[in-house]
């Protein structure tokens, strides 16, 4: 009797003297497992098309003169929002460029917009498989979960042991940190197109195909657009804390700068930052509204 | 064309244990409380002859949708069966086809009208109205040549660019219903498709169905909460209470002769005289009214009532012969010919000497018109010219107010004009 109450009174003081997981060695050893076996796997087959897409974006955006490259964004802000956007694009990215970091501006741009290609490449059709399939999604959605709530700076470790230090290690962190919303919007705007519209499809004879493609995909494009913008605001930030392991751009000049103390340096590294997040985020805020889908939330 | 047999639908999440509670006699009511399951159609059964209009009437919840759904099994019916026949398609028994023979059926040969319309808002009205002949596969000069001509057709030719947010609500039924007609599918069905319309268009838009319907023999299921638009364009009627069908026939027949208290309070505020017809009110030959004598000329016949002195001549099939007053002929004419002759702008006179004759078939509208013309009682003959029976003010009087036909009610007029 005496005995039990004393291993209660234990238990209660401290029960994780009683269990010990072993879960950091557990983890280390399936990484490095993975490292060992999957390693030249993923450098021979992961790593080349990331890398070539990210060096065909940069040669192609740095091939653009600025000045030309300043008029494009205005157009492209014009079009997809308004001319206010568009000049306000223009005026921020010009900014960037007399503080002296457009070489690093295009890079990051490169990063970002090569992270999202990835992100809209896979995270669009396994957004439409958990929309199609319930199951599919309720297997997905803890994965999603996981993806997005691991600190950032975890992913770098294990980017690093499989393919080295540089633009590509940082590349797929970013890929893996950014794609969970493009697929849960896209999962969610095709839920939510309203039954009355994919019953009056399926009076006419449409195939599943059909109604996806000309029913719900459009209608659900706007919400479709929102999770595109929240990748690319993720990505940009990733691509940011990548610097650490070597990736490029912006991150680096402010990594550099507070690595070096020079404040200066690292300051206009981050106005460059916030600058082209905010172009990013007005121009395809304005995408998404002019959605057709759209049309129908204007009511 | 479509056949239902004992279709039903439960709502919920174990309809088929509730068939055989329907089956035992529980009403919707009770097994909506005792199980939570709700009944949408308790065993409705009816077929639907090749081009004609078959109207759906109920109260708001009665299950019309929920059965015009089960037609091309938009909603899986719990139970029956739903034929389709059709010279090109053949025989199917459409709830046991396939996904893919039910899609053809629904791209080919069914199309439908919501009722709260379903236009795709991020296409133009146009591609709306076209949305059917894409899925057909069609070219697309073909597409828009169509999609022109029946939005010409519901009078929104002007509006092919404009997006649905854009139109007003009959404007979009209308939409709605040229998508429905562009496919060229020979089953409509229509979910209170003018529900939403003006009165004037609403009546435009019966016209030109009727019109579409004869035209190009279409076979239309329609639902609609207003009563005279049924009667109006229904070759026959189905009303609905509570999930079951309780009387079909046709409007005539609905009215006259309602087999429920419900359908009788239905149909109360009606206006029977474009329904009700000569034919039903007349007093018929036969009648205790009229005086039968045999002579060598045929049959000969002596109205008493109000007129003693008209003796009615048939010849030996049947056909009136001549009329007699007094040894004197009445001059006979018939009801269509004297309301085409008349001037529209005054009222004709009133003759107490001309005998007016009309088919059976004629509403009472016209045969009210007829009365203009003549104080005396009208002939009513049947399809081959051969003498039914006469129609007076008693009979116009009772069949307007009492929508009854004289084979009910007799003694009504007896006493009323009794000599
Ligand atoms: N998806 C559904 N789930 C559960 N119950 C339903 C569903 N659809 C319809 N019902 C029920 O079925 C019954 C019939 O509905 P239905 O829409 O067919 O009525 P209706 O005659 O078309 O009415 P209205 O004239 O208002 O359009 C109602 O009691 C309704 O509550
Ligand atoms: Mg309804």
């Amino acid at each position: 009797m005496g005995e039990l109450l004393e291993f209660l009174r234990a238990l209660l003081n401290d029960p994780f003297d009683f269990v010990d997981l072993p879960a950091r060695q557990a983890i280390t050893d399936a990484v490095n497992w993975v490292v060992a076996n999957f390693r030249d796997f993923f450098r021979t087959y992961v790593s080349p098309p990331v890398r070539g897409v990210m060096n065909g974006v940069h040669g192609a955006l740095s091939a653009i003169p600025p000045g030309m490259f300043l008029l494009g964004v205005f157009a492209l802000g014009w079009w997809a929002a308004s001319w206010r956007v568009g000049l306000f694009s223009l005026i921020s990215l010009g900014l960037v460029g007399f503080m002296g970091v457009w070489d690093p501006l295009i890079i990051t741009l490169s990063l970002v917009v090569t992270a999202v290609f990835f992100c809209v490449l896979f995270g669009l059709p396994l957004g439409i498989l958990c929309s199609r399939s319930d199951r599919f999604n309720a297997i997905l959605r803890p994965v999603l979960d996981i993806m997005q709530t691991t600190p950032p700076f975890v992913y770098l470790v294990p980017a690093v042991m499989l393919f080295s230090i540089g633009n590509v290690p940082g590349l797929i962190a970013t890929i893996v940190f950014a794609m969970p919303p493009m697929i849960r919007l896209t999962n969610l705007g095709i839920r939510q197109v309203q039954s009355e519209f994919i019953e009056a499809a399926v009076a006419f004879g449409s195939t599943h195909r059909q109604i996806l493609w000309k029913i719900q995909f459009p209608l659900a494009l706007p919400t479709i657009m929102a999770g595109l913008n929240q990748t690319i605001m993720l990505s940009l930030s990733m691509v940011v804390i990548a610097a650490i392991i070597g990736a490029g751009g912006l991150g680096l000049e402010v990594y550099a700068g507070l690595e070096r103390l020079n404040i200066g340096q690292a300051f206009v590294g981050g106005i460059g930052i916030v600058l082209l997040a905010m172009v990013l985020d007005r121009i395809t805020q304005g995408l998404g509204e002019k959605a057709p889908g759209a049309r129908h939330k204007s009511e | 064309m479509i056949r239902a047999e004992g279709v039903s639908k439960i709502f919920g999440p174990q309809p088929a244990s509730i068939m055989a509670l329907l089956e035992q006699g529980k009403s919707k009511s009770e097994i909506q409380q005792e199980t939570g399951h709700v009944v949408g159609v308790n065993n409705a059964s009816f077929d639907i002859a090749p081009g004609e209009v078959f109207v759906i009437m109920g109260l708001s919840g009665s299950g019309k949708s929920t059965l015009i759904r089960c037609v091309n099994r938009i909603i899986e019916p719990t139970g029956g069966r739903i034929l389709f026949k059709d010279p090109e398609a053949g025989e199917l028994d459409v709830t046991t086809l396939d996904y893919e023979q039910l899609r053809m059926l629904r791209k080919q040969h069914m199309s439908m009208v919501f009722q709260h319309f379903a236009l795709f808002p991020h296409r133009t009205v146009l591609s709306n109205a076209t949305y059917g002949l894409e899925i057909q596969r069609r070219p697309d000069s073909e597409r828009k040549r169509i999609g022109q001509e029946v939005l010409d057709m519901v009078g929104l030719g002007e509006w092919g660019q404009a997006y649905p947010s854009e139109l007003s609500g009959g404007m979009q039924q209308r939409v709605g219903l040229a998508r429905a007609l562009a496919t060229q599918a020979r089953v409509l069905l229509m979910d209170e498709p003018f529900s939403a319309l003006d009165p004037l268009i609403k009546v435009n838009m019966q016209q030109e169905l009727k019109r579409i319907q004869q035209e190009l023999q279409r076979t239309i299921l329609f639902i609609t909460h207003d009563l005279d638009e049924a009667m109006r364009i229904g070759d026959r009627i189905a009303i609905m209470e509570d999930g079951e069908i309780i009387q079909i026939g046709s409007p005539e027949e609905i009215l006259v002769n309602p087999r429920t208290e419900y359908v009788a309070r239905f149909v109360e505020h009606a206006d029977p005289t474009g329904v009700i017809t000569a034919g039903t009110i007349a007093l018929p030959f036969t009648s205790s009214l009229v005086q039968r004598v045999g002579n060598r000329y045929g049959l000969q016949y002596f109205a008493r009532r109000g007129y003693p002195r008209l003796r009615y001549g048939q010849d030996s099939t049947g056909r009136l012969k001549h009329v007699m007053t007094n040894e004197r002929e009445l001059p006979v004419q018939p009801l269509e010919q004297v309301i085409e002759a008349r001037a529209a702008d005054h009222l004709p006179e009133r003759r107490d000497d001309l005998i007016l004759t009309c088919p059976e078939t004629t509403v009472l509208r016209q045969v009210l018109r007829g009365r203009l013309h003549s104080a005396l009682p009208i002939v009513v003959t049947d399809r081959d010219g051969r003498i039914r029976g006469l129609v007076d003010d008693p009979e116009l009087i009772s069949g307007i107010l009492e929508k009854r036909g004289h084979f009910q009610q007799d003694t009504v007029t007896t006493s009323d004009c009794a000599p």
